[in-house]
């Protein structure tokens, strides 16, 4: 114990030593490394001149750039995505007989509670950070976000953070711990450790790594919200203002604002869970607070949360949208308002998620009121999608397709989400798979749909490449098709009673068979959005490094509409100060002389 | 909020800070929640220094020092908070017992109070130092 005690405090003191010469290095660096020669001209637009930022891992170690930090952002997201979507395979597998064949039931629950802590921690909240940390400050004619270091700090707070909220599984094969089996909910006593069946002891070391991990994601969002609020409304161009702001902007800023009420209290609950479970206080226990009182806590952040995750794809459907309808938005500034309403609403809803606890039903018929409200807001955005696709010329490219599908998917969503609204209903639904198959049409249907949008929308300015078209065009259809046949099977099980978060269902609720065919249908449209996705990330990885480099700097068409938004401007001013200056070193070099005449003229 | 003053125009689009503002964060939650001694005193020692770091960095304040002292403090009466709640009066006696049979609560008072007289003593040990150079 002593010995292990030194052990480790000569470690720390050995890391400190570390961390203190990596310091010093770097700092020698910065004040002697010589000014490349004729560099230090550069304009600000071109944030990509190599004398600002050092090379190799360094750099992405110690960038404070807001497009580096997105890119990392997007990496570490997409990374997370991929675990999740891995951790889901093995379950929809285990799921295609109706016993327990492949993996364990604990296991599965473990994966059951990863799985949506990931996609919603670890990818949804930072895939959204990593678009608006690349776009706003382009879109909105920032040099940079408003505190570039807090923004390296809240990427870096993510890693450790996926590591913790992993660790279960990590340190599974060494230890008695086990990864959290508590479901993202993670309700108490359950979570708490308390009474039979839960984790408690060494196994529930994996709670307390999973909720320190959620903290420190949390920590993470909250400083991105306060930086994306900070950049929108002091960092904008001359040329920008609230009257001209586009619609991407527009949701971030609300997120934000959702974001900065919402986290802190997730935070501040998790500690009083890590509380309760650890230094005895009696927060969520029957003889304190009683475990209602974490639902109240946690669907407070919860139902924000869900917005929070929908509100930027929402924008971003209705930023891409119009580029390839050939016209402007319509109703541009109702598609403000119901993102304004949406973002008041979604504080008064979260008891919905309750009805079925006991609650007061007179609070109840409340919630229910707030909550079939909301849908208004919901729809007017859908009405002006579709007003804005009628009539229009359409261009049915990737980001085209992927919006459409969203807004397809969405209306799914939407819909079946009202029905919950209401308490009969809900009584009935509640906890099955038709809740599943709900959220589902929404965080797969319209969030990662509309992520695809973006990626492939800016794949042009990131990369300053073009994706392969056949390859996205099978992406989306595989997608498509997977996602619909994978949650319209669940809300039919839902339909048939089918509970959700088992591993098995030899239990007697409904039709057996029709379960048991239902349950291989949706595994089947699994394993087809598993190969879309596949062909997703190969088509990414290929492009960006074999595709030759784009010429064109309106590759969308744009300005033929008058849709040249601020993000492509800088886009161009950058390839046309790399022509002048001769090239970069970046991926963006254009060595082959272009036409340097027009390209100078209007570079200063 | 680009522009640093005191460095030279080299990097400016990069700072080491942040990451180590991070791990000093993540080292101290550890060590506080499992109350593993060394790891929570060395990060907060960490997480306090690379604050002071950053600040500096950014032009915020001219010198770390009485930052760090500060944010010792800050430490030091955290800790002493924690101990005290297990405390059943405030005396040597009360104090004696509670030390001499520390339950988890204690300890990580201890961890605080530790890192933030450590903290203290560099930040004011610092200022002196400079006073004299200058
Ligand atoms: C049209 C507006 C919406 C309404 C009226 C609505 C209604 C509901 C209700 C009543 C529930 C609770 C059902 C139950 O557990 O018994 C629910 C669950 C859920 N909804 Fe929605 N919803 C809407 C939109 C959304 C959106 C936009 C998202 C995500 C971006 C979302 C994500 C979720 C999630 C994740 C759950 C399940 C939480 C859990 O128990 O694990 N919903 N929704
Ligand atoms: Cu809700």
């Amino acid at each position: 114990m002593v010995e292990a005690q030194l052990v480790l405090t000569a470690l720390m003191g050995l890391f400190l030593a570390g961390v203190a010469v990596w310091l010093s290095r770097i700092e020698d660096w910065r004040s002697y490394t010589p000014l490349a020669g004729g560099g230090g001209a550069v304009g600000e637009e071109s944030g990509y001149a190599h004398d600002e930022k050092p090379s190799g891992l360094i750099r992405w170690l110690t960038t404070v750039d807001h497009k580096d930090i997105g890119i990392l952002y997007g990496a570490y997201s997409i990374i997370a995505f991929a675990v999740g979507g891995i951790m889901v395979i093995l379950m929809r597998t285990e799921l295609l007989t109706p016993d327990e064949a492949i993996i364990g039931s604990q296991f599965y629950n473990s994966l059951l509670t990863s799985h949506g802590i990931t996609m919603l921690f670890l990818f949804g909240t930072p895939m959204i950070a990593a678009f608006g940390n690349y776009f706003i400050p382009l879109l909105v004619n920032a040099e940079d976000m408003a505190f570039p270091r807090i923004n390296a700090i809240a990427f870096w707070m993510l890693p450790p953070g996926a590591l913790l909220v992993w660790a279960g599984f990590l340190v599974v094969p060494f230890t008695d711990i086990q990864p959290a089996q508590t479901a993202w909910t993670m309700y108490t006593p359950l979570s708490a450790g308390v009474g039979t069946g839960t984790q408690a002891g060494v196994s529930g070391l994996g709670i307390d790594f999973m909720l320190l991990g959620l903290h420190f994601t949390g920590l993470s969002a909250t400083m991105g919200a306060i930086n994306f609020i900070a950049t929108i409304f002091t960092d904008r161009g001359s040329d920008v203002n609230w009257a001209n702001l586009d619609i991407f902007s527009w949701t971030m800023l609300t997120q934000s604002g959702l974001i900065l009420f919402a986290f802190p209290l997730l935070g501040s609950a998790l500690i009083m869970l890590l509380l309760d479970r650890n230094f005895g206080t009696t927060f969520f226990l029957a003889e304190g607070g009683g475990p209602i009182l974490w639902q109240h806590l946690f669907w407070f952040f919860g139902h924000p949360e869900v917005y929070i995750l929908a509100l930027p794809p929402m924008g971003l459907v209705s930023f891409i949208l119009p580029k390839f309808s050939g016209r402007k938005l319509f109703g541009f500034k109702f598609v403000v308002y119901s993102t304004l309403a949406i973002g008041v609403l979604s504080f008064g809803v979260w008891a919905h998620h309750m009805f079925a606890t006991g609650i007061d039903p007179r609070i109840r018929a409340s919630f229910e009121a707030v909550s079939l409200a909301i849908a208004i807001p919901s729809a007017v955005k859908v009405f002006n999608w579709t007003t804005t696709l009628w009539g229009g010329n359409l261009r049915l490219t990737a980001p085209m397709l992927f919006c459409v599908g969203a807004v397809s998917n969405f209306i799914f969503g939407g819909v079946t989400g009202i029905f919950t609204a209401a308490i009969p209903i809900d009584l009935v639904l509640h906890d099955t798979y038709y809740i599943v198959g709900h959220f589902h049409y929404i965080l797969m249907g319209l969030l990662a749909f509309t992520v695809f949008a973006g990626i492939y929308y800016w794949f042009p300015i990131i990369t300053g490449k073009m994706y392969q078209k056949r390859l996205a065009k099978w992406h989306f259809w595989l997608t498509m098709i997977g996602t619909n046949i994978t949650f319209f099977a669940m809300l039919l099980l839902g339909y048939l009673g089918m509970p959700r978060r088992y591993a098995t269902y030899t239990f007697g609720v409904g039709p057996q068979q029709i379960i048991e065919v239902l349950h291989q249908v949706t595994t089947l449209g699994a394993f087809i959005l598993l190969v879309g996705q596949i062909i997703w990330v190969w088509n990414m990885i290929q492009s960006w490094y074999e595709a030759p480099t784009l010429q064109d700097n309106d590759p969308w068409d744009l300005k033929e509409t008058g849709q040249f938004t601020n993000e492509w401007g800088w886009n161009e001013r950058r390839l046309e100060t790399a022509i002048t200056d001769g090239g970069e070193e970046e991926e963006t070099a254009m060595t082959d002389g272009g036409d340097p005449v027009d390209g100078s003229a209007d570079t200063e | 909020m680009d522009d640093q003053p005191g460095l030279s125009d080299q990097y400016r689009m990069s700072s080491p800070w942040p990451l180590i503002v991070v791990l000093g964060l993540l080292f101290s939650e550890l060590g506080l929640l499992f109350n593993v001694f060394p790891v929570a005193v060395g990060g907060l020692l960490l997480f306090v220094g690379a604050i002071a770091g950053i600040v500096l960095e950014s032009g915020y304040a001219d010198r770390p020092w009485n930052l760090l002292a500060g944010l010792g403090v800050a430490l030091c009466v955290l800790g002493a908070l924690v101990t005290v709640t297990q405390l059943d009066s405030v005396t040597f006696d009360a104090i004696a017992t509670v030390v001499g049979r520390p339950n988890g609560i204690v300890g990580r008072g201890v961890e605080l109070l530790i890192a933030g007289i450590v903290s203290v003593v560099i930040g004011a040990g610092g200022r002196f130092a400079e006073s004299e150079s200058i």
